[in-house]
């Protein structure tokens, strides 16, 4: 039963390749054709200044879109990264804003957000609770708490040690792109080099399988929220850092920029198959269709519609690569052996 | 190690003495006793609810038999668990294959005891070319050829996936394995691979038992049948001295005779 829908598929991946080069080559290829298009409409949008927005706006995104991209290809979800942020940066400014060194108050925000982090996880590997429903709960449960904590209250005023983390620059280039680069390279290697990324991409595929073959499949689950609770809380470092405030209800239905950068970017909604670099590029082009919709004076209700359809959109091409709607693959390439494995029902 | 030297050796590897398994009042498995040579490829054959599955389950560890007990190089060994049966190398191909299509031939075969480097003498990281190469030479040992190894193996053939499963098996150094139907829903050119990459296991010293249905094969592939009806272990019979037609009349009525 658990092999039904892979067989369904046997042969229908046909151009989509695991090496991230060419599974990433065509979005980076639309990526770069919006560029020149938005450039070519509005020339504001092609200054160096506008540009250094994109990345630095997309810098956070993308961290934590890396680790969704973890999340998601171990067959889970994470919707509660928007409320984590918010309460683990209302605590956070808090405590530095009080008088707590800026190391610790960062130091306190990580291990809270890994905590959280860990928290699900466990409700999710050893509760059995399905990830959408944890999550979902999570999400409600900690805005609440980082309502309770500064409901009305605008933190404002990080010493500069720590803005510039989100402001500085070193040679140019702005500090939190060179945070999110690096982290992604770092994302990757975890991804595709290390036994952790072979056996998330594992339990994504078959848990059962891997569970047979010796993988430890709920102590990875829990890893993989773990560390997508300490990726939230550095992606709101960073955001805090760069704005230089917070409040309780910062990140707000940021879940669904986040998933819908790594599902653009080409991971399987479905587990087993992910693309770090595909995030990074989905990130980006989130970022950048973003900043021309706020330079062509789009309001941002629009913006939260559009960002909805995109999701929408995306999603429907994952399935439509994945051969999951029946109907709509009927009208695209059908290869015979597929056909037959389709009807074969084991 | 005994490497079995090819042809049969009538050297026993592994000792069934009067395996039972009930469920309720229904003996799946009564009074079984029997042998397996080393090297040598045994077909278990019988109908539905001949008590197949059972005992190959409890060959594997999977179902601890109620009474009798098996041994292995004369000595006594429990098979209480599938960790007992992977000790005594002794490998259990599953319908399902157990396989994460996701992952790549190399990914699948070493999955659950990866091969692992250091950066900078330091961090584990995985050795996907080592891999790769053991994955190659292990290929190359049973005479098996697969076009892609860096792809998903979804989208591999059956009879290539069937190949991918039984490469993580010969990774464990096993020596004797267990199919269970290996042939079904394959096709012909692609059943036949997999009859030569059993045959070469055997080559290699390596004991098979085959679950088929299938007499065709059973008669291509086996150097012995063993026929069970009803629970009860029919008869093993060498291949070489009997007939397809004694092999259903054992089948059907369950009489050597």
């Amino acid at each position: 039963m658990q092999n039904q829908p892979a067989i369904a598929h046997v042969s229908a991946i046909g151009h989509a390749d695991r090496r991230w080069l060419f599974k990433g080559l065509g979005l980076t290829i639309v990526v770069i054709a919006l560029a020149l298009i938005f450039a070519l409409i509005n020339p504001r949008f092609a200054t160096v200044a506008n540009l250094a927005n994109v990345l630095t706006q997309a810098s956070y995104y993308i961290i934590i879109a890396v680790g969704m991209t973890f999340v998601i290809t171990s067959a889970g979800i994470d919707l509660s990264v928007g409320s984590l942020l918010a309460l683990v940066t209302v605590i956070g400014f808090d405590l530095i804003k009080g008088g707590m060194h800026p190391l610790l108050g960062v130091l306190v925000m990580f291990i809270l957000g890994g905590a959280i982090g860990c928290l699900t996880g466990l409700l999710i590997a050893f509760v059995k609770i399905p990830p959408f429903i944890a999550t979902l709960a999570m999400m409600v449960s900690l805005r609440g708490l980082a309502l309770l904590h500064s409901a009305g209250n605008m933190h404002y005023g990080l010493p500069p040690s720590l803005t510039w983390l989100g402001q500085g620059d070193l040679f140019g280039v702005p500090v939190p792109v060179i945070i999110a680069f690096v982290f992604a390279i770092f994302g990757g290697w975890l991804f595709n080099h290390t036994k952790f990324g072979l056996h998330v991409r594992a339990i994504g595929g078959n848990r059962e399988a891997a569970r047979l073959a010796g993988v430890p499949v709920n102590l990875v689950e829990v890893i993989v929220y773990v560390l997508m609770g300490l990726v939230t809380a550095l992606g709101g470092l960073i955001m805090i850092a760069r704005i230089d405030s917070t409040q309780a209800t910062i990140g707000t239905a940021m879940e669904i920029h986040v998933i819908a950068a790594v599902i653009i970017g080409g991971t399987s909604l479905f587990g087993g198959s992910g693309t770090v670099y595909g995030t990074v590029v989905g990130a980006l082009l989130l970022s950048m269709m973003t900043n021309a919709l706020v330079i062509a004076g789009v309001d941002y209700f629009w913006q939260l519609v559009v960002m909805g359809v995109i999701v929408l959109i995306a999603v429907a091409i994952n399935n439509l690569r994945e051969r999951r709607i029946p109907t709509l693959s009927l009208f695209m390439r059908r290869n015979p052996e597929e056909s037959v494995a389709n009807n074969q029902g084991r | 190690m005994d490497e079995g030297g090819g042809n049969v050796t009538a050297t026993t590897l592994m000792r069934v003495v009067g395996l039972q398994k009930s469920y309720g009042g229904l003996r799946a498995v009564d009074d079984v006793t029997f042998d397996v040579h080393h090297g040598e490829i045994l077909a278990l054959v019988g109908d539905n609810g001949a008590g197949k599955s059972t005992l190959v389950k409890a060959l594997a560890g999977a179902q601890p038999p109620d009474s009798g007990r098996i041994e292995i190089d004369d000595k006594p060994v429990p098979l209480r668990h599938p960790r007992d049966a992977e000790a005594a190398r002794i490998g259990c191909l599953h319908q399902g294959l157990g396989l994460v299509d996701a992952l790549d031939v190399p990914e699948n075969v070493f999955l659950g005891r990866e091969l692992q480097t250091k950066v900078f003498g330091l961090i584990p990281q995985l050795d996907h070319a080592r891999m790769r190469e053991r994955t190659i030479e292990l290929l190359d040992r049973f005479g098996v050829h697969l076009p892609r190894l860096n792809e998903p193996v979804l989208r591999l053939s059956g009879g290539q996936r069937q190949t991918v499963a039984i490469s993580r098996l010969l990774l464990q150094d096993v020596r004797l394995v267990i199919m269970d139907e290996p042939m079904a829903a394959l096709g012909v050119e692609e059943g036949r691979r997999v009859l030569e990459l059993v045959r070469n296991m055997r080559a290699q010293g390596i004991s098979v038992i085959v679950i088929s249905h299938n007499l065709e094969h059973v008669f291509q592939l086996a150097d012995r049948i063993a026929v069970m009806k009803n629970g009860r272990l029919v008869g093993v019979v060498e291949t070489a001295s009997t007939t397809r037609d004694a092999v259903v009349r054992m089948i059907t009525f369950g009489q050597l005779h």
